[in-house]
């Protein structure tokens, strides 16, 4: 330092471009530490991404009266994974938004095909069943049907979650479910299918001529039938 | 030629004179059918919403009892009642989560859950403070968390913070909308950090790693 100090003093001339030359050096560091810092922060949210979640606007409703006892299919729900992680989505029913009518006891719901393992964009319909229990009290039932995406982002020790709503609802008239006067139990028709058969195939024999005929041989030393008493006399 | 015979001889001809009148009929008139192909896009008609930490952590913590060796240190929760932060309010105002509707317009609603330790020991419950709480804390005069209690609040650039607290139910997220009504349109967005207030003490000593859950829903009304 003390010898660059004294070539500046023996040549003054110098002393603008070295100092041109440290201002711009400093310049480029800032400008490469600026850059290197943002670079690492894109690279930290590239690298957790986002998680999202989406399901149908329109309501989940039945279009007519469920009947105690009675069972539904209701239509199915439109669900998608709109974050960047793949996400296994799942659907439950909670009451969340604060709307008219009894809350819809979770129970009474059952969604086959929950979870769906879904990729970024990638969206799935999934069936749902209502099942009425026979002691459903009639009146206007509301919940809310809930998308939970299983992905999760951690915040620190926090996961940051996501989920998505939308409304279900349907009337529950009075009267048992509707049922015919005459209804043939679930075996009927096994059996049925299985007396055709048989006579299909009594049927055949008959037609086909062929005979089975069973006799009785006597066996050596058997005495034939009708002389069992004829050496007693 | 029995009668059935000239019956038949008669009939015959007729058909077939019958058959070529309907081949004809099917033949293409001279003018060309033409049909217009037409598409239409509609709108999403999707509730959806998408949350991107940018780079969140607790930290800053501060609190807790420096003459018990219990004091928060850094990114370490301390007891009692040792207080932490994900990014930072006002005046610096970092706020590292965003949250944005990427459906329909929703209220948009925040919920907390229990706090689990590592070790599957005793978790710490939600609590809220002021008035109304939907779950009183047992700390000194119900102004802090009792034992084995939390308290997660968010804050947003909005300026509203949330004094009560989260609870383990979904509830209007106060930061959204104008004048708090969570209300959201299309791509409306927030950026949001929180605020953990920990327990006056823990039941399971041997963790010191938890976690806890923060959910962000969209739904289709308040109710109002």
């Amino acid at each position: 330092m003390s010898e660059l100090r004294a070539r500046l003093n023996r040549r003054p001339w110098l002393v603008v471009p070295v100092a041109l030359f440290g201002l711009l050096a400093a310049a480029a560091a800032a400008a490469a530490t600026a850059a290197a810092t943002a670079a690492a922060a894109d690279a930290a949210t590239a690298a957790a991404g986002s998680i999202g979640v989406g399901i149908q606007a329109g309501p989940v409703s039945l279009k007519t009266a469920a009947h105690p006892g009675g069972s539904y299919q209701l239509p199915a729900v439109y669900v998608v994974n709109t974050g960047t992680q793949d996400e296994s989505v799942l659907l439950k029913i909670d009451r969340i938004s604060p709307g008219h009518g009894r809350t819809v006891p979770p129970s009474w719901v059952h969604v086959s095909a929950s979870p769906v393992r879904l990729s970024h964009n990638q969206s799935a319909s999934l069936p749902l069943q209502l099942s009425v229990p026979a002691t459903a009290k009639p009146g206007r039932y509301f919940s809310d049907v809930v998308a939970h995406g299983s992905g999760q982002i951690a915040a620190g020790q926090a996961n940051l979650g996501v989920a998505a709503a939308t409304s279900l609802d349907f009337t529950v008239a009075p009267g048992a479910v509707s049922s015919p006067w005459f209804r043939l139990p679930a075996w009927w028709l096994p059996a049925l299918g299985g007396l055709i058969v048989l006579g299909a195939a009594a049927f055949f024999f008959r037609v086909s001529g062929f005979r089975v005929r069973i006799e009785r041989r006597a066996a050596p030393g058997d005495v034939p039938e009708g002389q069992e008493h004829a050496d007693v006399t | 030629m029995s009668r059935s015979w000239k019956l038949a001889a008669v009939l015959l001809p007729g058909l077939l004179v019958a058959g070529c009148g309907f081949g004809q009929s099917t033949t293409q008139p001279n003018g060309k059918a033409a049909s217009l192909n037409l598409s239409l896009k509609t709108v999403p008609n999707v509730r959806s919403i998408t949350v991107t930490p940018v780079k969140a952590t607790f930290g800053n913590c501060a609190g807790g009892k420096q003459g018990n060796n219990t004091a928060s240190t850094g990114s370490r929760l301390g007891y009692p009642n040792g207080i932490c932060w994900v990014g930072e309010t006002d005046p610096i105002g970092v706020y590292p989560i965003k949250i944005t509707n990427t459906g329909i317009a929703s209220f948009v609603y925040i919920n907390g859950s229990s706090a689990a330790p590592s070790d599957g020991g005793n978790g710490w419950s939600l609590c809220n403070l002021g008035r109304d709480p939907a779950t009183t804390c047992n700390g000194s005069r119900h102004r802090a968390p009792g034992i084995d209690q939390y308290v997660v609040k968010n804050f947003s650039p909005t300026g509203r913070p949330d004094f009560s607290g989260l609870s383990g139910t979904p509830e209007c997220d106060r930061e959204f909308g104008q004048r708090g009504r969570c209300w959201a349109g299309l791509g409306a967005s927030q950026t949001e950090g929180f605020e953990l207030i920990g327990p006056f003490a823990t039941t399971d000593n041997a963790s010191t790693n938890w976690t806890m859950t923060i959910t962000w829903t969209p739904v289709p009304t308040d109710g109002s």
